[in-house]
């Protein structure tokens, strides 16, 4: 069992022994065994789907493990719901802050009285306004909100953030997880969070600080512990895991080795082609004065971490978001894409991140396939289905969808084959530049072998522009020609894939390299 | 208290104007007074006391479950059986009373069968997690049908000891339904806005997640909105049918349609979380003024219809504009989009 080394004088808070849980064939933790102290502030590092979040509900009765136990205070425990958790102590702020909007701050505050307190009583509603305000004066926090008598949708996003802290704090913590809890608050209101932590930690909380934010972690973790791939990868105070060796733990180190060969002969390659789709200080919202050039016969993998705006990049280029500054330029001409079937029409395809939301899931596999291209299978706007039937046997082919028939149902295919139909649909249009958002999400690691060696082939054989968003390193260390990684908005690294994956955690983490 | 004062917004009276011109209340208050003036000024009748009882006891049937579809709305569920509900409770009423039940008792039956469909709705809908829009329409069909069947066709004779629910004047002339009417809007204000039960409407509807991990009874606080609407719809059905003496198999036909109109033109919101009882009290009130009008002015009845239609449309684009959803049609940003277009 790997504990974290702490001086034994502190008790630990919260325990977990063994933790495991699997989500279909994901094992999204194993094994895990660690230690949350009391009176401590523990950094709970690692990459997006290293299993935080997954650790994090099965600790707080969001979700049952499979396998492992839990000691709080060293009993044994088992939470059926969050609201037993809380019960016990164990409370979550989470990234999204749980809130009515159309109740002011003192009823959201308690909102846990609604669900305590019979339904035919008084709502208490000017009460709620007083204890509120006891509360917030009692944590010293009364002016970090507006008047508790405020509406919830009226609120900015840090003071929403600030209303779930606050509620999670009147529940008297004995562990506080803080998930991403600073993600949406300014510098100043991050300030006064850690202000708060650091009270709790006076007060021999047990805080655990989930963020991206390495530089600002470290200046308050008394403790950190890394994560990857659903395993524990390290633990220790601040001082033995310094913040290059926390990144090179996140990123792992056996990919190293593999991954130096591919690089050296694909660096220089690409430097002369011509550019397919360039960007120029693009500005919009989510993002701020991203230059982009992705050349033909290029694989660009752009990296950074989830919410650090890769996504509205990409969709403020195909025509889904409005752009309020910056060029755009396509095989070298400026454009405007107002729409995306503009961005079709010049050449532009786009795969989005969610599956669930670009298949026509009552369709036949052959439906989907065809459906951008139906105006050139016929006369007329007439669809012939000799010629549909043939176009989409023909892509399906190409691309290697394994499906009992063109018109069998598009959900009897497995995720990675659904994945496939959506690339061949986007391609069936023979586009110049190609966008894909999480190529890869959910397919399993055959038919990710096939979509590299596809995406390889059009690029490097046929010279089509490539350009994928990945929250996966390996993905974007083993297929990309060249990186970007994107972090608050902007491109803080724009270099040949030859670095192997420590400049990239770095960059999207913003760590201090030294 | 000093403490808390440092975020407040601004509060000049400018604002304070906006914000109540906002308030989906205050506009209709002002639609209904100016809609009332225009009338006067065409036919001093409509501001005779008679006429007013006359417009409010017309919206009463419609008001009384309006209150209880702004709970539905707000929950993000919908009913459209409640005109069959409504003749279905005024047919099993009058049928008791038809063999010899007492007339109060028969009067609580009907009520009770109300509640009883609303029980059975909701329980199909959290249980069985089907779509309030498809269980309701079948349950329109449904209590239709039992209706029909009880009575065969014909009207039921509903006791003489209740006509003055729906005949009754007191206190200097005011109907009795009326009263009703409005002690049932202000208990259902008072139910929403300060019990219990009345949040746990708004967060279920608002944020399914948050009440769950709140402890909310989710499932509980659905069915329990279907049994309030069902309820009202019963007592609705027993003030129409002692308006008029019969309970009739078509009673109610096509009332879902103005009982939905009133609770948006109120304010409410299809998409859960948001109402208000007072709107819908007001909204049930432009529908009847509309209809006054147009019989006070001697217009079309077709010109009616259309224009119903236009207010209902008109209230949710305000709706909209209030929840700074039509901000992509502001000035500056035409302008801007012009801008955009001459330069491309």
């Amino acid at each position: 069992m790997a504990t974290t080394p702490v001086d034994d004088v502190r008790p630990a808070a919260l325990a977990a022994v063994g933790l495991a849980k699997s989500f279909g064939a994901v094992q999204a933790l194993r094994d895990v065994s660690l230690t949350f102290p009391a009176g401590q502030v523990t950094g709970l590092l690692g990459e997006n789907g290293a299993g935080k979040s997954t650790l994090i509900r099965l600790c707080s009765g969001q979700m049952r493990p499979d396998r492992g136990r839990l000691l709080l205070d060293g009993a044994e425990v088992s939470f059926a719901t969050p609201l037993e958790a809380i019960a016990a102590g164990v409370v979550v702020v989470n990234q999204e802050p749980l809130l009515i909007g159309e109740l002011t701050i003192a009823d959201n505050l308690f909102l846990y009285d609604l669900g305590e307190r019979p339904g035919y009583g008084r709502a208490r509603r000017s009460e709620n306004v007083q204890r509120a305000r006891a509360l917030l004066d009692r944590l010293r926090m009364a002016d970090y909100l507006p008047d508790p008598s405020t509406l919830c949708r009226d609120l900015s996003a840090a003071s929403r953030q600030m209303v779930d802290i606050v509620r999670a704090l009147s529940r008297q913590p004995k562990v506080l997880f803080l998930d991403e809890p600073n993600s949406s608050l300014t510098r100043e209101e991050s300030e006064r969070l850690f202000a708060v932590m650091n009270r709790l930690r006076d007060e021999g909380v047990a805080v655990v600080l989930v963020s991206h934010r390495l530089a600002e972690v470290y200046s308050i973790v008394d403790n950190v512990i890394v994560l990857r791939d659903g395993t524990f990868v390290a633990a220790g105070p601040p001082d033995e895991i310094d913040q290059e060796r926390a990144v090179a733990l996140m990123a792992g180190e056996r990919k190293r080795a593999v991954v130096a060969e591919v690089m050296a002969d694909r660096a220089e390659a690409t430097a002369q082609a011509e550019a397919a789709l360039e960007l120029d200080g693009l500005t919009g919202d989510g993002f701020a004065g991203v230059d982009l050039t992705v050349h033909r016969g290029e694989i660009v993998g752009m990296a950074g971490l989830v919410g650090a705006g890769r996504t509205e990049i990409a969709e403020a280029v195909v025509g889904l978001r409005r752009v309020s500054g910056g060029r755009i330029r396509v095989g070298g001409r400026p454009v405007r894409i107002p729409n995306p079937g503009r961005a079709q029409r010049l050449g532009i395809a786009y795969v989005a991140e969610e599956r669930r939301t670009e298949v026509f899931h009552e369709q036949s596999v052959g439906y989907n396939l065809t459906v951008r291209i139906l105006s050139s299978l016929g006369r007329l706007g007439s669809v012939s289905p000799g010629r549909a039937g043939r176009a989409a046997r023909d892509l399906a082919r190409r691309f290697g969808v394994k499906a009992a028939s063109i018109e069998a149902p598009i959900t009897s295919l497995s995720g990675g084959n659904q994945q496939k139909v959506l690339l061949a649909r986007a391609l069936a249009a023979k586009p110049e530049v190609l966008i894909l958002d999480e190529p890869t999400r959910g397919v399993d690691v055959g038919t990710k072998a096939e979509i590299y060696a596809t995406l390889r082939e059009l690029a490097h054989g046929e010279g089509l522009a490539v350009w994928f968003i990945s929250s996966e390193l390996e993905e974007i260390v083993e297929l990309a020609d060249r990186v970007v990684v994107i972090r608050r908005g902007q491109v803080t690294l724009d270099a040949p894939n030859n670095a192997g994956p420590n400049p990239i955690v770095a960059a999207a983490m913003g760590a201090t390299e030294g | 208290m000093s403490t808390t004062t440092a975020h407040t917004p601004e509060r000049t009276w400018k604002g304070r104007a906006l914000s109540a011109v906002k308030r989906q209340e205050a506009g209709l208050l002002g639609v209904i007074i100016v809609l009332g003036l225009l009338v006067t000024l065409a036919n001093d009748n409509f501001l005779s006391k008679d006429n007013l009882y006359n417009v409010l006891q017309t919206v009463v049937v419609v008001g009384i479950i309006a209150v209880g579809q702004t709970f539905v709305l707000i929950a993000k569920e919908i009913d459209l059986s409640v005109g069959s509900v409504l003749a279905l409770s005024a047919v099993s009423a009058g049928a008791a009373y038809g063999n010899g039940v007492n007339p109060w008792l028969a009067m609580a039956i009907g009520i009770g069968v109300g509640a009883l469909s609303g029980f059975a709705v909701g329980s199909v809908v959290v249980l069985g997690r089907v779509s309030s829009f498809i269980v309701t329409l079948g349950m329109l069909s449904i209590a239709r049908g039992l209706t029909q069947l009880i009575t065969g066709g014909l009207p039921q004779t509903m006791p003489s000891e209740l006509s003055f629910i729906g005949q009754g004047r007191v206190l200097g002339g005011i109907p009795v339904s009326v009263i009703i009417f409005l002690v049932l809007v202000i208990l259902g204000q008072l139910l929403l806005t300060r019990t219990v039960f009345g949040l746990r409407v708004t967060a279920v509807g608002d944020n399914d997640a948050a009440a769950r991990t709140s402890g909310i009874p989710v499932g509980r606080t659905r069915i329990l909105t279907f049994v309030l609407i069902g309820t009202l719809a019963g007592v609705a059905g027993i003030v129409f049918s002692t308006q008029v003496g019969v309970a009739e198999a078509q009673a109610g036909l096509g009332y879902e349609l103005d009982v939905i109109a009133a609770a948006v033109i109120g304010g409410a919101s299809l998409s859960g979380g948001r109402g208000s009882i007072i709107g819908a009290f007001l909204g049930a009130c432009l529908l009847g003024v509309l209809r006054n009008a147009f019989i006070l002015l001697a217009l079309s009845p077709f010109l009616q219809q259309l224009s119903i239609g236009l207010v209902i449309v008109l209230a949710a684009l305000f709706d909209q504009w209030r929840q700074g959803n039509l901000r992509h049609f502001s000035l500056g940003n035409l302008r801007q989009r012009l801008a955009n277009r001459t330069n491309a």
